[in-house]
């Protein structure tokens, strides 16, 4: 064993550990941002489609994190429920360039926020209104109007418009999330 | 809410209504632009990928104003993306795949006038033309001899005319009907120098169009187009080479298409014609096959499996089987303006929406009222299915030109609210049966016992019943006791009245002679009554001719001159001269009086 790798323990073992649940509607960008947010050498070159859901880990100094990334399709979107108890943070993206679907996006967040396993608990959710770059978006204010997040009131929130194709916006939701985890 | 002052338009609807009514809570509104001014209907609107990136658009033929403004429209979401210029009115707007090429992007069609134009990645890439029809001979030889200036323009309008009055107007050209409509005689004679040398054509006009699969059913399969005409024919069209694969004829002129199957194997077009009959062609039928008529008009034609759903203008939603037996119907409370199948594919069921002239799209699952909405305008287009990447989303366009999208909400549930099929859950209820007593023991031993001799008791004084009837009626004809005359020579009714609370009354006979040509003459009313108990003003009333058919109405005053309590009965005869016995007898329970008070 190195020298290095005895240090990576070291600290490895001060850090935090969190599960963060992932979701948002289909073609939101959540596989995209994820992908992202992995180290380097395993980020993948085409997203497909998610189906079911995936488990992807990423670390930021301090916290550790295992993702899963939901299918936001709706036939799979009453899937999110069962992972409800042991997410430690929720990670909800949408698609700022889909007006048409925001009201669908407030729909599928008001049911996970009056939800018997979310409701009462403290957790952190970050919002990610993604798709920035396009020319038609709605920018993160207008979506924390329509959404209504202003009616959170039991948990800590923050929303940031984000381009999950050039990482922009995603490492300051992040840090934001890793801040609250680490508290 | 009511159609005002014929204007058919909704009264100001109070908004917070719409947003209470129950129907509505299990939609979202996704969007709501009623200035989006677009004129639509339902045959003319469409979802489809037809970019290919696996967002359903929104393909609008929009009307405009019908004479201007006519466009292909379509939507990515809440936004236009593209508009083309459509030059007549059209008619109906499909997509389909024609050919297995990748990427795979359906073409968008419209039938506008004899024309069907084919647009590809949104540009123009085909314009079909229906065949033209043959020139009526005369018409022809008319216009001949325009062209040799050997006709008069008025002679010519004359000629025209006569034709058009014979026959229906779709028998002449286009030219010819526009030259009818000219009023003086310079329009008249510059149209014709204008036109007289083209060749004369007539053509038919698409009425309907729908898509058919050519050999296999699944959803990006190559689709043959079915087009219905004017000319009273079905031709249903390759999608690659647009040549015509089969033309089949119609008694009447379709106007609703509904197509299940595949062209190289089975298909059936059901089809509401203008004659008010629904009408089924099947591959390799060269006319079609009366299905059922309707006693009104259909305004709109569905199927959802085996079963056609017809909406018709009697405010009715009518169900038959596709042999044309009747299922069911359904009164609905207001006139329906458009209707669409609603297929939720997450729960596996067809319903069929129907917009009403009061605001409100109905949904109707089998005969069962599953959900109601209501809007703020009357809705022209109703289109549901999946747009964008929601697989249940309905857009509507209103008569004000408004466009409205609403998705079905992930977990909406739908009852049939008014039925759990199958017996009433009021059956299922045990009753509570008290245990036998020794009475009802009793009973049933002696019925058993006894059972024929009861039987014979029975039957026996049923028969002294009904022969005590006959008897009493034998009587009653014999002595003209009855209201109306069994006489045929004085056929006449008598009602009799009595009115007020005493001690004195009125008593108001009405006599009509119910013959239909014959008057009655010589007739007296006259009465049978206790003197010591009543007493009559008139006892005797002489009746004038009765006029068949007229009401005539006598009077006289009645005085109670008792003041026991008691009442008696009065008679009232109608006689005639020199017959002992009456016409015609009415019976009047006199009521009780009130005592006169002597103040
Ligand atoms: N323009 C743009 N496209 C994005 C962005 N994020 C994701 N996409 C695209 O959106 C599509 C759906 O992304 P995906 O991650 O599969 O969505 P998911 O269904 O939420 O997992 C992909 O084609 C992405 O390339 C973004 O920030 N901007
Ligand atoms: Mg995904």
């Amino acid at each position: 064993m190195g020298l290095l790798d005895y240090f990576a323990r070291l600290f490895g073992s001060s850090k935090k550990e969190a599960q963060v649940l992932c979701v948002g509607l289909d073609n939101s960008g959540k596989s995209t941002i994820i992908n992202r947010l992995k180290p380097d050498e395993s980020t993948s070159e085409d997203i497909v489609a998610t189906v079911g859901f995936t488990v992807e880990r990423f670390q930021t100094p301090g916290v550790r994190f295992t993702v899963f990334d939901m299918s936001g399709q709706g036939r799979y979107r009453n899937l999110w429920e069962h992972y409800y108890k042991d997410a430690q943070a929720i990670m909800f993206v949408i698609d700022s360039s889909d007006k048409m679907r925001v009201v669908v996006a407030k729909e599928e967040l008001d049911m996970l926020l009056d939800h018997p396993d979310i409701r009462v608990r403290t957790i952190p959710v970050l919002f990610f209104a993604n798709k920035m770059d396009l020319r038609e978006s709605l920018t993160s204010v207008q979506c924390s109007r329509l959404l209504e997040l202003e009616k959170i009131k039991n948990k800590q929130w923050h929303i940031c418009a984000s381009n999950a194709l050039t990482g922009e916006g995603l490492h300051e939701g992040v840090q934001w999330l890793s801040d609250q985890i680490k508290l | 809410m009511s159609v005002e002052n014929g204007k058919n338009e909704l009264s100001n609807v109070d908004k917070s209504s719409i947003m209470s009514h129950e129907g509505n809570t299990k939609w979202l509104n996704a969007h709501n632009d009623p200035v989006a001014s677009l004129y639509t209907f339902s045959s003319c609107m469409a979802f489809s990928d037809i970019s290919g990136d696996g967002e359903a658009k929104l393909v609008i033929a929009d009307l405009g104003t019908g004479t201007f403004d006519m466009k292909l429209k379509v939507y990515k979401g809440t936004t236009l993306i593209s508009e083309n210029a459509i030059i007549d009115l059209p008619t109906g707007v499909c997509t389909f795949y024609m050919d297995n090429n990748e990427p795979r992007v359906p073409a968008i069609g419209v039938a506008s006038g004899p024309y069907l134009y084919v647009y590809k990645n949104l540009r123009p890439y085909f314009k079909f033309t229906l065949p033209p029809l043959d020139v009526n001979p005369v018409e022809q030889d008319l216009w001949n001899q325009a062209r040799e200036d050997k006709i008069d323009v008025t002679v010519l309008r004359e000629m025209l005319d006569s034709i058009r009055r014979e026959g229906n107007e779709g028998a002449l050209t286009v030219r010819s009907l526009k030259f009818l409509m000219l009023q003086d005689r310079e329009q008249m004679e510059s149209f014709a120098n204008l036109h007289k040398v083209g060749q004369l054509r007539r053509q038919t006009v698409i009425t309907c169009l729908d898509t058919l699969h050519k050999s296999t059913a699944e959803d990006d399969a190559i689709s043959c187009l079915v087009v219905g005409t004017e000319s009273r024919e079905i031709y249903v069209l390759d999608p690659e080479a647009f040549t015509i694969l089969t033309k089949m004829a119609v008694p009447s002129v379709p106007v609703f298409l509904s197509v299940s199957g595949l062209y190289d194997v089975e298909f059936r077009i059901v089809m509401s014609c203008r004659n008010g009959n629904i009408y089924t062609l099947k591959r390799g039928m060269k006319m079609a096959k009366l299905c059922f008529e309707l006693n009104s008009q259909p305004v709109g034609l569905q199927r959802v499996g085996k079963n056609i759903i017809v909406g018709c203008m009697d405010q009715t939603l009518q169900c038959y089987s596709t042999k044309g037996k009747k299922l069911w119907t359904v009164y609905l409370p207001a006139a329906i303006t458009t209707m669409d199948v609603m297929h939720h594919r997450l729960k596996g069921f067809k319903a069929v929406m129907v917009a009403l002239r009061n605001g409100e799209v109905h949904v109707y699952r089998d005969k069962f009222l599953i959900n109601s909405i209501k809007t703020e305008d009357i809705i022209t287009g109703l289109k549901f299915g999946r747009f964008g990447r929601e697989d249940s989303t309905l857009v509507m366009s209103t008569k004000r030109g408004g466009l409205m999208v609403k998705i079905l909400k992930r977990n909406a549930t739908f009852e049939d609210k008014d039925s759990v099929r199958g017996p009433p859950a009021s059956q299922q209820q045990k009753l509570n049966v008290p245990k036998k007593t020794k009475v009802f023991v009793d009973q049933t031993m002696r019925e058993r016992e006894h059972g024929v001799s009861m039987h014979r008791m029975f039957q026996h004084d049923l028969y002294r019943l009904r022969l005590t009837t006959a008897r009493a009626f034998v009587k009653a004809l014999d002595s003209s006791l009855t209201p109306v005359s069994t006489n045929p020579n004085e056929p006449i009714k008598l009602a009799a009245q009595i009115q007020g609370i005493g001690p004195t009354f009125k008593l108001t006979v009405s006599l009509q002679n119910t013959s239909l040509s014959k008057p009655s003459m010589g007739l007296l009313i006259s009465f049978l009554y206790d003197e010591k108990l009543y007493s009559l003003q008139k006892t005797m009333i002489a009746v004038p001719l009765l006029v068949p058919g007229l009401n005539y109405t006598f009077e006289t005053l009645v005085e109670c001159m008792s003041d026991k309590g008691i009442a008696d009965v009065i008679k009232v005869f109608v006689v005639k001269e020199g017959r002992s016995t009456p016409i015609i007898t009415a019976v009047i329970n006199m009521p009780v009086s009130e005592t006169m008070v002597v103040v």
